[in-house]
Formats: structure tokens, C-alpha cells, sequence
């Protein structure tokens, strides 16, 4: 019973994110290398699986800034396996980096594979889909809540739709399940847990080759145009609010 | 033949509000690259749809009983076998629950590279290029697909008005053998029908995180009275279980075109954008003068809320009388 | 006096009390020896000589409800005697010596028992009084707070034995001497007892007798039968309460044990904790001081204390025998409570008996948290922001500097540069836009004084003192250790901050990871500049204002004279708060209560605080913390005091007066 949870780091965008001199990249030297949040809703998900049912979670994370922290607070969580993919620059892409998944993954093991449904920079396609073609397996995307019965290698997962709607669905395992949320929010692990378990240096690393990849020319990367900026309505709160109420009168949007 | 190839999103019986939006670019597309524009519509019943799609040249059709109900390996498999079958130029798929289900594993097994989160797409000289949002909207990507592709649009980004066209497709039947679906659909859940249906409000006060407490949000209620409108939010009040989830506006909630959105406490993440920017006077209230919500507003109050709302509804009172 | 089968009987009671007592008195010890820690070996001699003189001074009653330690000590310093008293009598009935009836020394001694005597069973029935009749309303609890059952009336019961006890013991006794006095004759050193034994006078001699024996019965017989009471009733404060002081508290009061294991029963807390609950009075001071039980929350320093103590009474035997307890926040305090505190360290301050129910709360924090369980995820939030950035904002630490940006001169970089000063400035005061403004006051008072300053820009990180208190060390330590690092490398005279928390951890937390640093808050040091010449008043500020005392600077670091010396010094005319210097009313933003959802209660502590300063009679509220400054600012709007009450950092009024431009102006 081996969930395995495939992780990315992205960009944090927390920080300014600058364009390269050419415009045809994001400067990565300037970057800070954070978990996908989506990804740690994968993870959540599938600890929450590992309470339930007893499975076993590997990680797997590719060697970034910031890839250490992330293994061991995984670790903290309660993951029983933490691995970190070396070789693979920033910016590979999310196929690059789905390959390089789909050929450890069979040394690795698994029944059920997890990963966030999108992340900030996968313009290049959503790994979990990508490995799932890969892998010939099937997958589901925005799934929010997993249940696992392994014994007749069943997964049934809940699916949201747009306007808050949901379907259940049966999923025959092995799959890839792309997850929007977990059932719980992603929990907390204390701060001294993750450094007593660097200390003992559980994680371990694999070699992956960084693999080439058809990908759709990318021929620039800049700033969104902002052409409407709205008119700010200046002046203490009253006054605006006064402003606000004529215009509102105005357009006839203060009918009774 | 080469043609652009549009799947066809179905919501139930009848077709999906975005279907018309990939059919209007897929139009443009095609002309300008001077091939067919088809519509592939999967699962029973699709004969009967294929009226409505009159933008395409051709409908493609698959009706096989086992896709009922959307069930995303069951599509893929009879959308790889479109693929396979017909080799169109580009696939046009909706950025949608559904959609994404399709699109990457799609990618992967036909090996036609995937340009995600487009929000516009043209042609020229032969080649197709998007621009597609990245970085929560920071950044935009310029990307060239000169030979085949897939791209995935995002909702809302074309005017659907092209792709109601009326005509007389021809229907084609796109045989697939053996499709074995590993996902199926179990049951649906619509969401509580519940006191409001702001789809359907005139004014909307919409309240993000910068409300704070839950408390708080008495404050926006006083405002949504006195001007005699809903109260809606963004995603995390609705995950926090403070609103119920049919006032959630966004990608993943519901979309509002009201005469009025006052956007208060909401920094302006493009999920949310998606849900409300087409409503016909959006006014913005937040500390931050910098937060996106004021790239899409009309009017913004760059204030603290707690200081404003209560000046608001009081002027509002007022005003009426 | 005492006949021979007198004496036999009384020898038997008094073996078997003794060895019944023996038996409780001694699981009450296994109990206490099962919480770790070591035991101090040094200065006993002084740790004695100060406890003595504590208690016999009165010195930690006297904080607070004053004519209660006026009756008290008529209590304590009668039954202190007593042991005397009893001695002699004791003596008396074995061997018949009476001290009737002498001058010299035994005259003295008489008049003061005699006089004791009275104030005891004065101060007794006061007591009696105040707590069945006059009911203060300290002794009822907040109907949230946790409590085991049959609590209220085990303390009421307990109470009136213990009273009872007292007032017959000393009363008996003290009737005694008065039938004595009938049979032989008024004694001039005892002229209460031989006023009262002039209604005996009229009584036969055998009636006499009796009494003299009766009352010798109930005097003495009471002690012995009250010694295996003890373990169970709070009057054993009498052996604990001096032990827990002359042992005394971490210093500062409120510093938290390096050692971050956290507990979840009784039994894995320190012995001293334990302890605490056999010194406790249960006399409700802790829960009158707390900011989160005045406002009406669940969190009461004193329920704690007296369920763990009920808990142990009732289960002593398999306790002390090593039998494992409930997680404490099942029987002794609810998890909600455990987050309401705001390790304002008042209820520590205000301990008579040296209690610190704080560093209990503290110690479950920490458990708590290392099993996951965050109370709200605002707070998982904001650790998470603290870990990855340094600050609990969530800003990049690139931006932590910018503040600066609004001044016509540039900051020192204290990491490159030697500076005499340097400024940790935190996060409160980096981040916050309001607050960014009074930082930026400070900056240009330290350039017009000549200050060569600097700050650690994007080195510096969030001091750690929150995150410890909320029960997280193992972030405490990175940060700590980050900053440490900086430091270290930096050369400095002084450390300067005005932040309170981060003067705390710099100073006393800190010790923890080997570091001792010398930091002083900005009001000691605009103070220093006045004084010495380099900040010239030139216009006084000519305004009635009050003070309020931050908690971390009053009472954990003892600064509370500096700041009215300085507002004194520019011309503001200070009313003082009610509740002032270390016993300040904390603004509810400590122990990580500023990063937590707010908690339902009558009000927040931040407005209770305000309407206080309102019953003054001044519109200017002073302050000199970046939190206080932040909470207090929306406490006036949200108590609905706008435009009536201003909210104002010492440093614009010092700006003010000497001339330097303040960002912001307090105007009402």
C-alpha cells in the first residue's frame, strides 16, 4: 500500500519576480524555491491516508533551494520516506520534470500516486496529468477528497466542479490523482521535529537524468499591461464614502 | 486534414458556456490558418447537440453509453483516439475541471506539446501563439506552437458571441473500440440550494480575507442591507466555513455579472478575477494600493475597512432616507 | 496539670496523628519529586534570610487588597508564635510549669501571645466574614473556566475548617488562659485574657478546672488532628509557601525553561510546577490580574492551580506511587484557555506564595504544538511565515529595511559598518505601516542627537520571544541562533530596540544559547540624551497624558522609571493609570494572542485598558511598544473613544518637544 507523492517547488511569489535580461525568462538566480501549495495538500491527503488505512508515503521532491527543508518537514509530518531527485536544473518544466518522475517512480513503488492539480509555473502542462499519460495510467484533477480500499484496488475520490459542484467517482488503482485540497488543511510540524530528523539525515537522493522534451517555443516573458487602472476615490473615509454614494445615486443603484 | 479541433464541454444535456468560447477562438484560428474547425462531443446524446455547435464545419461524435457522465479516462481514451484519428492541427480545450483532466494526460500520450492557462491565441504566418498567465498572474508568457499543439483556454478570455454562429455542421461518428474507463461516476453533489442565488443579484458586497475575523463580517452585512444587496466571498472565507459555498465567487465558484461588485477586503488572485469581471461597476476597497483588485476596478477606496464600511453605510442610510 | 490517663491518651493521639500525617506528608513529596528538574544547592543562607524577611515583612501580600494582608499578618504572626505558645502549654500539661504570673521575659512573652491572640481570632472572623458574607467576587470563577466538580465547595468547605481550626484552636486556648486567670488571680501581662476571666471569676473551682482542661483538650488535640488534614487543605501553604519562595523563580520572573520537552500531565511537568499546587492559597489573585479572565474568558491562572491541586488530593495515594494522570487539559485547564494566555506574567507577579502558572501554560503550549495541534490556522500561518521569512508578516526579509526609505539620511548598515548603537528594531515596528512612522520618529531623534546607529536590514530576524511563548523552541532556536549569528559578527557598544519583546529575548532569553546581550530600551536611552544635552527640549509638550506600562519592559525587565522620567523631561504632565508600573494591565497582544483569531469574551483587555485611561480625565494615551502601539490604536475605535482619546508614542512627544519633525502628530 505505497502512496507516493510527487512534489515541485516553485517560485514564491511572495518575492518580486524579475525577467531575465533577454525577456525570455524568469531571472532564477532572484527566485525563492517554495512548495507547490498544491503539493502540500497532496501530501496532507495522503498522510490522512496513511492514518486510515496504514499506507506508506514516500515523497519525492526534485533538488532545489529550499528542497531540505521541505523533505524533513514532510518527514516531521509523518512521511515514511523522503526523496530527493538530483540533477534536475530550475526551470526544467513541469514535463521535464514529469519524466524524470515516470523513471523512478517503478524503482520507488506504488499503488497511488498524488500530486497537486497545478502549480504556479506549469504553463507546460499539470505534472500529474503529464505522468499519468506517461505511466499509462488513469488520473482524476481538483480532487478533494480521497478514500482507498486496497483491497479491491479502489480509490474513490471526490471531484470539484465550477459553481460547487462535486461527483464521486471509482478510480481503479493504480492512478494519479491531482489534488486541489485535503480533506484537512495541511498540518503543522513543529519546528524542532524537522531539525532533529535533518539531524539524523533521513532523506535520501536518486539520480534523474534530465530527459528532452517537446515543448512549445516560449518566445518571451513579461508583465501583464495593466490598461484600466481604477480612480481612486481620495480622502478620509467619509468623504470617499460621499463620493462613493454620488456615484452610486448617479447609476441608479440606490433604488429602494 | 489538418483542422482545430475543439472539444466540445457538455453540462448535462446541453453545452457548457465555454464550449461557445473555445468554438469563437477556434473560428478565428481556423481561418487564419486556413483549415476546418471541428467540435468533438463525446457520449450519448451527441448527435442531438450537434445543432447547437454551428461555428464548426464538422462534429465529430463519439456515443459510447459508458460516458454518461463525464468520466475523465473514458474521455481521454475516445479524445486520443480523435487525435490519432483525425491529426488536427491544435486541440482547443476549456481550462475547466474537466479540461484539465484532459489536456496534460492528453500531451503525454499523443506527445503534442501543451500550452496551458491561455487567455489569448491568434495566428500568424502559420504559426499559432498564445499568451498564457503565469505566477498568479504576474507574469505572461508569450508562446509559439508552429506545428501541432494543444492549448488549453482559459473561461472567459473570448467573447462567445462568434461561436453561436448557426450552421449546419456535418456529423461525423468516431468509432472507438474498447474504451474501458477506469474512472466512473458514481453520484453528484449540487451544492445547497441555498436562501441567495447571487447569480442572479443586482448588488453584490463581496468580502475577502481582509475582513479578519469572522465577527467582522457583521459589517459587510450592514452594508449589503443598507444598499439592498447580497453578501458573496472569495475562497478562504468559504473554506473557513463562514459563508455557505453558494456565495463563493470565483473559478471554482460561481460566476456574478452584477450592476455592482464591491469588492472589499479581496487582494484580486486571478481565480477570483474569473468569477466577477465582467460585472458592470466593480468598486475595490483595500489597504493595499497596490493589490491587484484595482487593475480590473472601476472605482477603488485605498482605506481600512473598518473605517470605511461603517462611513458607507451610513452615507448610504442616509442618502435613502 | 494533666492527669495521668491525660497523658497516656493524648501521647496515643497524638502517635497516631503523627504517623497518619506521616503517611499523607509523605506521598505529598513522591508526588512532588515525580515533575523533573534538579533541586538548587546554592545560597541557601541568603535564600533563607530573604524568604524570612519576605514573609514576615509581608512583602508579596502587600501588591495588592491591603487591609486582607493587614488581617493576614495578624494571623501569621499569631500562629508563628503559637509555636511557642503551644510548646509552653504542652510543657505545661506534662510537667505543670506555668509562664503565669512572672515578669521578665515570661511577662513579655505572655502579653504578646496574649495580644496575638485577639488579632488572630479578629483577623479569623474577618476573613470568615469577607468570604461567606461579603462574597468578592474574586472567588467566583468565569463560567467557562474548567473545573473539576465539587471544586467551589471543596474550597468553601476547606475554608471554614481551616477557619474553624484557627478560631478554635487560638479561641480555646486563649478562653483557657481566662479560666486560669478566674481560678488564680488577674495576670498584668495578660490584661485581655484577664478581662475576659473576670466572667468566670463567680464559677466553683472543679467547673474552673474542667475548663482549663477542656480548653487544653481543643487547643492542642485541634493541632494534632489537623496535622493529617494538612496534605488535603491549602492551609499546608504554611510548610510550602516559604519553601516556594526561597526557592525561588527564573529570573526575570516568566523566563521560560530552555529545555523543550512540554508536558501533557501532571506528572511531566518540573517539580516546581507540582509544588506551585501545594503552595497555591487559592486566593484568586493570578485570575484578578489576568488580562483573558477579566475579559471574561476561559483562562483562569487560579483553576489551574487548585484543579491540579484537587486532582492530586483526590488521587494522592496512586499518584505518589507513580500511576500516570489525565492530559491535564481534560481536569486542570481547557485547551481554549491554554491559548488565551498572553504571558503578560501578571498572575507570577502578583503570586503571595511564588506561584507561576504562566510557565505551566507555557509547557502544555509546547506539547501541544509538537502533536499538531495548532489552535487556529492564522497561527499556523504566521509560524510557517516566521520560519520561512524571519517575520511574521510573510514579507520578504529584502523589504524589512525599507522603513528607511522615507528618511533624508541614511541608516547605518550594522552589518558591514561599526556602529556604537545598534538598533534591533522587530517586526512590529519594521512592518506595520502605522507603526513605520513612529520607527521612522525614532531614526530622525537618534540623527538630530548625533547617534552613530545602525541596523541589521534584511540580517535581522523576529527576536523569537513570541514564538517561544507560544510553545514553539525549536523556532525560538532558529531564530535566536540567526540573530546570534549576526550579532556575533557585528561591533557594537549597545544594543538599542523599542520593542519590549525583543529587548526580552535579547536580554534574558538569549542566556539560553550562551548570549548576554547589553540592550536598553529607547525611552532609557532618549532619557540618557536629554540628560546629557544632545536632545534640547525647546518647546515642552505642556499636555496631560498617561502611561501605560508594557508588560515586558515593566514586569518581566523592571524599566517603568526611565519612561516617566523622560515624559516628565518634555513637559507632559503624567496621570498615572490605575493599574501601573508592574502591575500593568497587559494589551492582550502577547504570547501570540496578535497572531490568533480573537476569542470570544465580554471585551478585548486592549479596550478595558482604554476605558480605564478614559476614567482620567486625559485624551492622550502614551505608549511605548510597536504592538501596544498597533492594539491600542484600534482599541480606541473599537470602544468607541475616537476622537476622544488619542493614542501616541513616547517618541512623538519627545519629537515634539525638542523639534525634531515627528511623522505623525497626535491630535485629538
Amino acid at each position: 500500500m505505497d502512496v507516493v507523492v510527487c512534489c515541485k517547488l516553485v517560485p514564491d511569489l511572495v518575492e518580486e519576480l524579475e525577467v531575465n535580461e533577454a525577456g525570455t525568462d524568469l531571472d532564477w538566480a532572484a527566485v525563492r524555491w517554495v512548495l507547490n501549495e498544491f503539493d502540500d495538500h497532496a501530501l496532507e491527503e495522503a498522510l490522512l491516508l496513511k492514518e486510515s488505512t496504514g499506507a506508506r508515503v514516500t515523497v519525492l521532491v526534485p533538488e532545489a533551494d529550499g528542497a531540505e527543508e521541505v523533505l524533513y518537514t514532510a518527514l516531521a509530518k509523518g512521511a515514511d520516506r523522503a526523496v530527493r531527485l538530483t540533477g534536475l536544473p530550475p526551470g526544467a518544466g513541469s514535463r521535464a520534470l514529469a519524466v524524470a518522475f515516470s523513471r523512478v517512480l517503478p524503482s520507488v513503488g506504488y499503488d497511488l500516486i498524488l500530486t497537486g492539480v497545478q502549480a504556479v509555473d506549469d504553463v507546460d502542462g499539470q505534472v500529474g496529468g503529464l505522468l499519468a499519460g506517461m505511466l499509462g495510467l488513469p488520473y482524476v484533477g481538483v480532487v478533494t477528497g480521497v478514500q482507498v480500499d486496497w483491497q479491491v484496488h479502489k480509490a474513490v475520490v471526490r471531484k470539484e466542479y465550477a459553481g460547487g459542484v462535486v461527483e464521486e467517482l471509482e478510480v481503479d488503482l493504480p492512478a494519479v490523482l491531482g489534488i486541489q485540497s485535503a480533506q484537512k488543511p495541511p498540518r503543522y510540524a513543529p519546528v524542532s521535529k524537522v531539525r532533529q530528523l535533518m539531524r539524523e539525515g533521513k532523506a535520501e537522493a536518486l539520480p534523474a537524468e534530465l530527459p528532452a522534451v517537446p515543448r512549445a517555443a516560449v518566445r518571451r516573458v513579461f508583465r501583464p499591461q495593466t490598461d484600466r487602472r481604477a480612480q481612486i476615490l481620495e480622502g478620509p473615509a467619509e468623504q470617499a464614502a460621499a463620493q462613493l454614494v454620488a456615484i452610486l445615486e448617479e447609476r441608479g443603484l440606490l433604488r429602494r | 486534414m489538418a483542422e482545430v479541433m475543439v472539444f466540445a464541454e457538455r453540462q448535462g444535456d446541453s453545452l457548457a458556456e465555454v464550449t461557445y468560447e473555445l468554438l469563437a477562438a477556434g473560428r478565428q484560428l481556423s481561418q487564419a490558418l486556413g483549415c476546418e474547425l471541428s467540435a468533438l462531443l463525446v457520449g450519448p446524446g451527441a448527435g442531438a447537440l450537434a445543432g447547437g455547435l454551428g461555428t464548426a464545419d464538422v462534429v465529430v461524435c463519439a456515443e459510447d453509453p459508458q460516458l454518461a457522465h463525464f468520466t475523465p479516462d473514458g474521455t481521454l481514451q475516445v479524445l486520443e483516439a480523435a487525435v490519432q484519428q483525425r491529426s488536427p492541427r491544435l486541440v482547443l480545450l476549456p481550462s475547466t475541471s474537466q479540461g484539465l483532466d484532459l489536456a496534460a494526460p492528453l500531451s503525454a500520450r499523443t506527445g503534442l506539446p501543451l500550452v496551458a492557462y491561455c487567455r489569448e491565441l491568434w495566428a500568424e504566418d502559420g504559426v499559432v501563439v498564445a499568451h498564457s498567465q503565469v505566477y498568479g498572474g504576474k507574469l505572461v508568457v508569450e508562446v509559439a506552437v508552429p506545428e501541432r499543439g494543444i492549448v488549453c483556454l482559459l473561461p472567459g478570455s473570448v467573447s462567445a458571441e462568434a461561436g453561436r454562429a448557426p450552421g449546419t455542421p456535418r456529423v461525423e461518428v468516431l468509432s472507438v473500440p474498447g474504451v474501458s474507463a477506469r474512472a466512473r461516476f458514481r453520484q453528484r453533489f449540487e451544492p445547497e440550494a441555498g436562501d441567495v442565488d447571487i447569480t442572479r443579484e443586482d448588488i453584490l458586497v463581496a468580502v475577502g480575507r481582509g475582513i479578519g475575523d469572522r465577527e467582522n463580517l457583521s459589517l459587510v452585512e450592514e452594508l449589503a442591507e443598507a444598499l439592498g444587496g447580497a453578501v458573496c466571498a472569495s475562497r478562504p472565507l468559504v473554506d473557513n466555513g463562514w459563508l455557505p459555498k453558494n456565495r463563493q465567487v470565483g473559478k471554482s465558484g460561481l460566476v456574478v455579472k452584477p450592476k455592482l461588485y464591491l469588492a472589499v477586503g479581496i487582494s484580486g488572485a486571478p481565480e477570483h478575477l474569473e468569477g466577477m469581471k465582467d460585472s458592470e461597476l466593480i468598486v475595490a476597497v483595500n489597504t493595499d494600493a497596490r493589490a491587484p483588485i484595482f487593475d480590473v476596478a472601476h472605482y477603488g477606496v485605498v482605506a481600512d475597512l473598518f473605517d470605511f464600511l461603517p462611513a458607507l453605510t451610513e452615507a448610504v442610510r442616509q442618502r435613502k432616507g | 496539670m494533666l492527669t495521668p490517663l491525660e497523658r497516656v491518651v493524648f501521647l496515643a493521639l497524638a502517635a497516631g496523628c503523627l504517623a497518619y500525617a506521616a503517611v499523607g506528608f509523605r506521598q505529598v513529596f513522591a508526588a512532588i519529586r515525580r515533575g523533573h528538574g534538579g533541586f538548587p544547592t546554592d545560597r541557601w543562607p541568603q535564600r533563607v534570610a530573604r524568604t524570612a524577611l519576605q514573609v514576615l515583612a509581608h512583602q508579596t501580600l502587600w501588591r495588592t487588597r491591603r487591609p486582607v494582608a493587614i488581617f493576614h499578618a495578624f494571623i501569621l504572626f499569631a500562629f508563628t508564635y503559637y509555636f511557642l505558645v503551644n510548646v509552653a502549654d504542652l510543657v505545661e500539661g506534662f510537667t505543670g510549669f506555668s509562664t503565669a504570673h512572672r515578669g521578665g521575659l515570661w511577662g513579655i512573652y505572655n502579653l504578646v501571645a496574649d495580644v496575638l491572640s485577639v488579632l488572630a481570632l479578629v483577623g479569623m472572623t474577618y476573613f470568615l466574614v469577607r468570604r461567606f458574607v461579603f462574597r468578592p467576587r474574586s472567588f467566583r470563577f468565569n463560567p467557562q473556566v474548567m473545573l473539576l466538580p465539587g471544586v467551589e465547595a471543596g474550597i468553601r468547605r476547606d475554608s471554614l475548617v481551616v477557619g474553624g481550626f484557627i478560631l478554635f484552636h487560638v479561641g480555646s486556648r486563649w478562653l483557657g488562659q481566662a479560666f486560669k486567670l478566674a481560678a488564680e488571680g488577674p495576670d498584668p501581662w495578660q490584661p485581655l485574657a484577664s478581662a475576659v476571666s473576670t466572667l468566670f471569676v463567680g464559677m466553683p473551682e472543679p467547673a474552673l478546672e474542667v475548663g482549663v482542661h477542656a480548653t487544653w483538650w481543643v487547643a492542642l488535640g485541634l493541632i494534632l488532628l489537623f496535622l493529617p488534614y494538612f496534605p488535603r487543605s491549602k492551609h499546608i501553604h504554611l510548610f510550602f509557601a516559604p519553601v516556594n519562595l526561597a526557592l525561588g523563580l527564573p529570573q526575570p520572573p516568566g523566563r521560560l525553561e530552555a529545555d523543550g520537552k512540554g508536558a501533557a500531565r501532571l506528572e511531566e511537568l518540573p517539580w516546581r510546577r507540582i509544588l506551585d499546587a501545594y503552595a497555591c492559597i487559592m486566593c484568586n489573585r493570578c485570575q484578578d490580574v489576568c488580562p483573558a479572565h477579566q475579559t471574561g474568558r476561559s483562562l483562569s491562572p487560579a483553576a489551574l492551580e487548585i484543579n491540579k491541586r484537587y486532582y492530586l488530593n483526590r488521587h494522592l495515594r496512586e499518584f505518589s506511587r507513580g500511576a500516570p494522570s489525565p492530559p491535564l487539559w481534560e481536569y486542570a485547564i481547557s485547551v481554549d484557555a491554554v491559548w488565551a494566555c498572553t504571558t503578560c506574567s501578571a498572575c507570577v507577579h502578583i503570586c503571595p506564595v511564588g506561584n507561576a502558572p504562566m510557565l505551566d501554560i507555557v509547557e502544555i503550549r509546547r506539547r501541544l504544538l509538537e502533536e499538531g495541534e495548532v489552535p487556529d490556522p492564522n497561527l499556523q500561518d504566521v509560524l510557517v511565515k516566521l520560519g520561512k521569512y524571519g517575520n511574521s508578516f510573510g514579507k520578504p526579509e529584502r523589504q524589512r529595511g525599507q522603513w528607511t526609505k522615507g528618511l533624508p539620511f541614511r541608516v547605518k548598515d550594522a552589518r558591514r559598518e561599526t556602529v556604537d548603537v545598534l538598533w534591533f528594531v522587530g517586526d512590529y515596528a519594521s512592518f506595520d505601516p502605522r507603526v513605520q512612522e513612529v520607527t521612522r520618529t525614532v531614526a530622525r531623534l537618534l540623527h538630530q542627537a548625533g547617534v552613530d546607529f545602525g541596523i541589521l536590514y534584511e540580517g535581522e530576524r523576529n527576536s523569537g520571544n513570541d514564538a517561544g511563548r507560544v510553545g514553539e523552541a525549536g523556532l525560538f532556536e532558529v531564530l535566536a541562533e540567526h540573530n546570534i549569528r549576526l550579532l556575533d559578527q557585528a561591533t557594537y557598544r549597545v544594543i538599542l530596540t523599542t520593542d519590549p519583546h525583543s529587548l526580552n529575548a535579547l536580554r534574558n532569553e538569549y542566556q539560553a544559547l550562551g548570549r548576554r546581550y547589553p540592550v536598553v530600551h529607547y525611552t532609557e536611552f532618549l532619557l540618557q540624551l536629554l540628560e546629557e544635552g544632545r536632545l534640547k527640549v525647546v518647546q515642552p509638550v505642556g499636555r496631560k497624558v498617561t502611561y501605560h506600562d508594557p508588560c515586558y519592559l515593566a514586569r518581566y525587565n523592571r524599566v517603568t522609571e526611565a519612561p516617566r522620567r523622560l515624559l516628565q523631561r518634555v513637559g507632559a504632565e503624567l496621570v498615572e493609570m490605575p493599574r501601573n508600573r508592574e502591575n500593568t494591565f497587559c494589551c492582550g497582544a502577547g504570547g501570540g494572542r496578535i497572531w490568533m483569531r480573537e476569542e470570544p469574551g465580554q471585551e478585548r483587555p486592549s479596550e478595558s485598558r482604554i476605558r480605564e485611561a478614559a476614567t482620567l480625565g486625559v485624551d492622550t494615551f502614551v505608549v511605548a511598544c510597536p504592538k501596544d502601539y498597533t492594539m491600542y490604536t484600534d482599541a480606541v475605535k473599537t470602544a468607541g473613544y475616537e476622537g476622544r482619546m488619542v493614542v501616541c508614542d513616547v517618541a512623538e512627544l519627545v519629537a515634539q518637544a525638542v523639534g525634531v519633525r515627528a511623522e505623525v502628530l497626535a491630535q485629538v
